[in-house]
């Protein structure tokens, strides 16, 4: 089964609203596609696809596992994709290495906001996409009215390749528009079976109708096929299918297929339709390679096509730490790799040798020993690859094109409540960060406390949640607070002696160090200029790093200082009692004394915000967001609704959920995420000051 | 669709990625002639300083100005002899219009 060609693999995500039935489809393809041969429900605790336990109680996906399948003779890789916004990221990565995706939405509310956001994210990596409309076994399910919702809310031409049979308890199949069939599942077995049956007499007319805006729609992305439609007034279905799928990729119009996953209906045809519509990997234009610095992001590049005959070039998006060890998924878009093969990472610089190589199944892992071009595959005992690391061959090392991790704004505090925990703590949140580069760590030098900073509260509860049931942590956790930081505006020069006389030999270090501010994003930069040696060599390391780490706790509130840069420019030591620590320390103190002097401030996260309302709300939205010293950046209206755009600073965002939904009736929605820095007005400052003193 | 009346077949073209597309399609009677076609509707496209919502191709293939610019979402003119007899937003749509107009 390692033999696949190329045409016949499928690399798809599933996304959808939070409870859409993500989790319960995926369940089903596995079952169906024969390798997971109990169904587990969801409210049993008892999926695949959810590798963590506290996922199966939130009944939230927010791992991209990649799970690999085989329908008809084509192989489905199924790359998790999670539906909740604080897991961006996750989208994100997933949205970057998978070809195409089964979006869900459910036949009774339809369109939801969260489907919206996950439509727009797939949107920008121009994501090939079939809809299924599910749960329309649900009372008050509709299909029709949840279809008008994609018209309406997603703004696209929603392309209808079924009808339903029956609706609600009554709902036993679909009328397949292609080949003009009904599709009927039998009761027991899990729907495993079905027959063709012809299409109900009260539905023929109907399905006429759709059948003839199938025609209209498709045929017109392909003139041949126009032109054997109008010899011959229809098209085979060989025809039909080659027009869905060409659309399907360039996206002129979605096709749409319905059922209910829970009740066993609709999921087959959707496999086919998966395999009939959604590109294999030799249907996409091929990953672009890595921009250079400097270089336009949007520029046109060159592209690494899928070909197993060429070096080998792949990219690793997914790392999970369970109890065989570190798995990194790989999707690799050209070449061949087998297991003891060496590669390059292109990434890091250095070279990492392949072990052991498996591929993911519902039921077991599966050790493959080569893996191709299309392909994904799990490799374990990499050295030091993470999270969007590229791996190419000696012969053509090339970078491909990056991830972009977004900028973690939420800080809390953890303390282990007991010696045994210090340890475990410190292991578990390591493994955790490499797991997730959206996570950072860091020390606050005052009180000593590990503050992980995330994207969002939720972001931040699961990885505690993790740490708690993985790693047996008992910890304290703080309140979420915004991620402030700060940084100096104007230049400084600061000297100070260390000196300290204790017994025997003393410590003796002192620095001339230049503070100066940078643009925003510069981080913290450092230049030795030192002259004549009055700071021997083997100090300066010290002295950096003594900087580095003072500058983890800013003077202000403790928050990390940023955008500075420091010059050594001078400074004395002694043949005696100097030492690096000496240096060190010195160096910490004249950060701290200098940087008071250098006018420091305080920096908020601004957040990009994206509200959709009622048009009869928008007053009472933008006031509001005026009062949380929002800045409006534009407006839109599309029907009766509106989109609101804005900056406002993350502080004055904490609650706005509730106080959007009772401003607006429950009728208003919006999404968020960090756009950039500006400094705290100087009430606000003082009020960030007080806390932390 | 119910037996065409017409013989419909490929016009002229445009390139679109790569590839020739027809941005017309014409109708021929039993006799060969044409009598009728469906013709994209191009737009907005800028000559010079001026600026126009929306253009088509008359059988001569010169870029002609519509007006009034067709209703949103109409992206195909159905055209008799040289009469306008509808607008649709599918090529296979604004056939019928013409099949329509020429039954009545
Ligand atoms: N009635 C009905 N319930 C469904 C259907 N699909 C899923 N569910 C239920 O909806 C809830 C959420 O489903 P789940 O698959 O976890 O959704 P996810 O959050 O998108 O992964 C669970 O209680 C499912 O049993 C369906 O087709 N019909
Ligand atoms: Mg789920």
């Amino acid at each position: 089964m390692s033999e696949t060609p190329l045409a016949r693999i499928r690399n798809i995500g599933i996304t959808a609203h939070i409870d859409a039935g993500k989790t319960t489809t995926t369940e089903r393809i596995l079952y169906y596609t024969g390798v997971s041969y109990k169904i587990g429900e969801v409210h049993e605790g008892n999926t695949t696809t959810d590798y963590m336990e506290q996922e199966r109680e939130r009944g939230i996906t927010i791992t991209s596992a990649a799970v690999t399948c085989e329908w008809k003779g084509n192989r489905i890789n199924i790359i998790d994709t999670p539906g909740h916004i604080d897991f961006n990221i996750e989208v994100n990565r997933s949205l970057r290495v998978l070809d195409g995706a089964v979006f869900i939405i459910e036949g009774v509310a339809g369109v939801q906001p969260q489907s919206e956001t996950n439509w727009r994210l797939a949107d920008r990596y121009n994501v090939p996409r079939v809809i299924f409309i599910n749960k329309l076994d649900r009372t008050g399910a509709d299909f029709f009215r949840a279809f008008a919702t994609l018209k309406d809310k997603l703004d696209i031409v929603a392309l209808p390749l079924q009808l339903p049979i029956g609706i609600e308890d009554k709902f036993e199949g679909v009328v397949d528009l292609i080949e003009m069939k009904a599709i009927i599942w039998e009761g027991g077995e899990l729907g495993a079976k079905y027959h063709d049956a012809p299409i109900p007499a009260d539905l023929l007319e109907q399905a006429k109708e759709y059948r003839q805006n199938l025609l209209d729609t498709a045929l017109s992305v392909d003139d041949a096929a126009m032109e054997e439609y109008f010899e011959h007034g229809d098209v085979g279905i060989e025809t039909l299918k080659r027009c869905i799928k060409a659309g399907t990729i360039t996206g002129v119009f979605r096709p749409v297929l319905c059922g209910t996953a829970f009740k066993n209906k609709g999921v087959q045809p959707l496999l086919d339709a998966v395999v009939d519509y959604l590109p294999s990997p030799v249907d996409v234009p091929g990953i672009k390679i890595a921009a250079e610095e400097g270089e336009d992001e949007t520029a046109e590049r060159r592209r690494i096509k899928a070909d197993p005959a060429a070096p080998f070039a792949g990219l690793a998006f997914k790392i999970i730490n369970d109890k065989y060890g570190t798995l990194t998924f790989v999707r690799v878009y050209s070449g061949t790799l087998r297991s003891g093969d060496s590669v390059l990472n292109t990434t890091k610089s250095h070279r990492e040798r392949i072990g052991r190589m498996f591929q993911m199944h519902a039921d077991k892992r599966a050790e493959i020993k080569e893996v191709s071009a299309g392909d994904i595959a799990a490799f374990v005992g990499l050295k030091d690859t993470g999270t969007g690391d590229t791996l190419a061959a000696n012969e053509d090392p090339v970078v491909l094109e990056r991830m972009a991790f977004p900028v973690p704004v939420i800080d809390i505090s953890v303390e282990p409540r007991n010696k045994e925990s210090i340890e475990k703590m410190s292991l578990g949140l390591q493994k955790l960060a490499s797991e997730d580069p959206s996570l950072r760590l860091r020390t606050d030098q005052e009180t000593g406390q590990t503050i992980l900073s995330g994207m969002g509260e939720l972001h931040l509860e699961i990885i505690i949640d993790r740490l708690k049931r993985e790693y047996n942590v008992e910890a304290n956790i703080g309140a979420p607070q915004v991620a402030y930081r700060e940084t100096i505006s104007r230049p400084h020069t600061e000297i100070y002696t260390h000196k300290k006389q204790s017994g025997g030999s003393g410590q003796y270090a002192e620095v001339k160090i230049v503070f100066e501010p940078l643009d925003r994003n510069s981080g913290v930069v450092f230049e030795n200029k030192v002259v004549g040696g009055s700071v021997p060599k083997e100090y300066i390391p010290a002295v950096e790093k003594g900087i580095r780490v003072q500058a983890e706790s800013g003077v202000l509130a403790g928050f990390p200082t940023v955008d500075f840069k420091y010059t050594l420019v001078d400074g004395k030591y002694h043949d005696v009692d100097s030492s690096a620590l000496a240096f060190e320390i010195a160096a910490k103190a004249c950060f701290r004394d200098g940087m008071k002097k250098a006018a420091p401030i305080i920096l908020e996260p601004v957040m990009d915000v994206e509200i959709t309302t009622p048009q009869d709300h928008v007053g009472d939205v933008v006031g509001d967001i005026n009062r949380r010293r929002g800045m409006i950046q534009n407006q839109e209206s599309s029907g009766s609704t509106v989109i609101v755009r804005a900056h406002v600073p993350l502080k004055e965002m904490f609650g706005y959920i509730s106080d959007l939904r009772s401003m607006t009736k429950g009728r208003a929605s919006f999404t968020m995420q960090f756009h950039h820095y500006d400094p705290v007005p100087r009430n606000i400052a003082e009020e960030i000051m007080a806390k932390s003193a | 669709m119910q037996e065409p009346r017409l013989h419909w077949m490929r016009g002229q073209a445009i390139e679109e990625a790569g590839a020739a597309r027809a941005l017309e399609w014409i109708g021929l009677d039993d006799a060969g002639e044409p009598i009728a076609r469906v013709v994209r509707i191009l737009g907005p496209v800028s000559a010079g300083w001026r600026h126009y919502r929306a253009v088509a191709l008359d059988t001569e293939a010169r870029v002609v100005q519509l007006r009034p610019p067709p209703p949103e979402g109409a992206f195909w003119l159905a055209c008799v002899g040289g009469r306008v007899v509808g607008r649709a937003a599918l090529p296979l749509q604004a056939v019928r219009r013409v099949e329509a107009a020429l039954g009545d």
